[in-house]
């Protein structure tokens, strides 16, 4: 019964920083520039729904990633097994935190090390030594929105669109004492409530979206001439772009949870030296289930103006989207007399609208002649993060660097270079991030092929 | 015991994973019923050899640590002193643990025994470090557990009489995960 709690709680608690995964970007040019997004660097569309009226440039139009990391991970990769002596569910997280497409050059030191436990009747201190390593000095957030897959059509400058659409969040507190005893290895003690709390929400649903983006504005530069790219022909323009989504919610689920341990005033006297309190209230609605589907609306809207080669995007996706389910609401309380739990439930059919959180991205870009200087900011559901970076072509030949401040709100650093080969060009990229368990910074070395 | 099951819950979380030790060290003393931890022996008469039983204590531990641990070793850190106020001998100290079901733990056979000599109107104090004590180990690792003391008396010089302290009984048990 313990073992399978013990790894209820490894996989809970190391499972749920899975959803930073997207951090990974496979474009390695997009990488070399420190992750910048422009509208012909990155996820080109993704970002900023106006960036499809966009004419196709010179800086290129999509990517194909080289997943040369799975050859290093085939000749080295740790043990799932957890009988194995050399089994580390930390290198296993990591694993899921840095799916093995890049290879890893280097990485921060695997959590290891023993672990030292005094007990006495009423102290109790644990030094978990290197392990303190992933425990965060605050609260740990994760958590995202995903787009995955799906297909879209364009029909001019209308499009048509299908895709998934997943969203977790998931924020764990550990209360100061707790925090404490743990990171700082500062001694348990005499009545004092050891506690943490879990706030965790997640949703699936489809989003079926028909957009329409399209040049608003036009004034032709003197220099334009046969140049029809707004990057780089000096004229102003501005690019809008609308599309309404109609959400199909297949699943909801949240969770608040609080928990914790009250000492008494000896921590090991009597039988029963701690109060335990524990109580969950969850909400969910499931396709096929409690509840059934959901539904709601959404919309990404973005703009992108040019103006003497300068850029200035913003892109907002799922703006104002929401989904309303007919939810089942059961409250799960620990009664600490009993020894047992009980389930209540609150509410059935109870109506609820959920949120999908906006992204935000706002670029800037600069156009030299071929070089490009790039910097962003996307604001997204527990993080913001920066991006900036530049590309320096020399006849086929580019060379990239960039730097950014990742969700862990750490610097990294990115360089790369690209060779052009008519249609398709092959780029590499050097960049740091802290995508593990630790939050420490590691590098890893991206390729991919360019379409121009 | 078994609200400490949130406490117990957190080793397996940390020292489960990887190929780490947990370092369990325990203050079996301070676990002790302080007035126990004390015996005012004799006076002993002139006789071949007295035994005096200490004390015979039960001791709750943590639970479920057997569940996800596997022992790899175990050590005891013993000692004592003896304020000996008439009297001479030489003798042992004999630590004893057992399980919790059983009934007296005198039956076992000692984990460790202290030599000591004593000298009217002198404080001795003894003390020893047992490694890897496998009987230890086995008890120290389940949710309860019985401890005696017992000390032997050869006298040498008669009537003995004195105090004796237990003041350090410490164990370290070293496991890894078994999950």
């Amino acid at each position: 019964m313990l073992r399978n709690g013990c790894l209820a709680i490894l996989m809970l608690t190391l499972g749920l920083p899975f959803g930073v995964a997207q951090g990974q970007m496979l474009d390695a040019r997009r990488l070399g520039m420190g992750g910048v997004v422009t509208s012909d660097v990155g996820d080109y569309t993704g970002s900023n729904i106006a960036f499809r009226a966009v004419p196709k440039g010179t800086g290129g139009s999509g990517s194909i990633p080289l997943p040369l990391g799975l050859i290093q991970y085939l000749a080295d990769h740790p043990t799932f097994d957890s009988k194995d002596s050399t089994f580390n569910i930390y290198e296993v997280a990591n694993v899921l935190l840095n799916p093995p497409l890049t290879i890893k050059l280097w990485q921060p030191s695997e959590v290891t090390g023993d672990i030292s436990i005094f007990v006495a009747q009423d102290s109790l201190k644990v030094d978990l030594a290197d392990v303190k390593r992933v425990i965060p000095k605050d609260s740990m957030k994760q958590g995202g929105v995903f787009h995955v897959g799906g297909f879209s059509k364009s029909f001019g400058k209308v499009f048509l669109a299908m895709s998934p659409l997943i969203h977790v969040k998931n924020e764990l507190t550990l209360s100061d004492n707790l925090r404490d005893a743990l990171r700082d290895a500062v001694p348990f003690t005499g009545n004092t409530r050891y506690g943490l709390k879990d706030e965790a929400r997640a949703q699936a649903a489809i989003s079926f979206q028909v957009g329409y983006a399209l040049r608003a504005l036009y004034r032709p530069s003197p220099d334009e001439g046969q140049n029809a790219d707004p990057r780089r022909n000096g004229s102003t323009s501005l690019y809008l772009g609308a599309a309404p989504k109609y959400l199909l919610g297949l699943a909801y689920g949240d969770a608040h949870s609080i928990a914790g341990a009250t000492t008494g005033d000896t921590l090991f006297a009597g039988s029963n030296p701690v109060t335990i309190d524990m109580d969950t209230q969850t909400r969910h609605a499931v396709v096929g289930g409690d509840g059934g589907m959901g539904s709601g609306l959404g919309s990404d809207v973005g703009a992108v103006l040019y103006w003497r080669n300068f850029e200035l995007g913003l892109g907002l996706n799922d703006f104002g989207s929401q989904i309303r389910w007919s939810t089942t609401v059961r409250r799960h309380a620990y009664d600490d007399s009993t020894n047992q739990f009980t389930t209540t439930e609150v509410a059935s059919g109870e109506r609820f609208v959920s949120r999908i959180p906006v992204t935000t991205t706002v670029n800037v870009a600069k156009r030299i002649g071929r070089t490009t200087i790039a910097a962003d900011v996307v604001n997204g559901d527990f993080r913001t993060s920066m991006h900036a970076g530049a590309e320096f072509w020399f006849g086929m030949l580019a060379l990239r660097s960039g730097l950014s401040r990742d969700q862990n709100k750490m610097a990294q650093f990115a360089g790369g270079a690209g060779y052009r080969l008519g249609k398709i060009g092959i780029d590499l990229a050097i960049a740091t991030n802290s995508r593990n368990i630790e939050r420490e910074r590691g590098a890893e070395l991206s390729a991919s092929l360019s379409l121009y | 015991m078994r609200r400490l099951i949130p406490i117990a819950l957190l080793l397996p979380l940390l020292v489960g994973c990887g190929n780490r030790n947990l370092i369990l060290t325990i203050d079996i003393l301070s676990f002790m019923d302080p007035g126990s931890r004390t015996v005012n022996y004799g006076p002993i008469p002139p006789t071949p050899s007295d035994t005096v039983e200490v004390f015979s204590d039960s001791l709750n531990l943590l639970q479920g640590i057997s569940d996800v641990t596997r022992v790899m070793s175990a050590s005891l850190d013993v000692a004592a002193s003896f304020d000996n106020a008439s009297g001479a001998a030489t003798g042992e100290v004999l630590i004893y643990f057992a399980a919790a079901d059983s009934t007296n733990p005198f039956t076992t056979t000692p984990i460790a025994s202290i030599p000591f000599q004593l000298l009217a109107g002198q404080i001795t104090n003894v003390s020893t470090h047992i490694e890897a004590s496998p009987a230890l180990a086995e008890v120290l690792t389940h949710d309860r557990a019985k401890v005696g003391l017992r000390i032997i008396f050869n006298g040498t010089s008669f009537p003995i009489l004195g105090v004796e302290t237990l003041t350090k009984l410490t164990a370290t048990v070293i496991m890894k995960k078994d999950l």
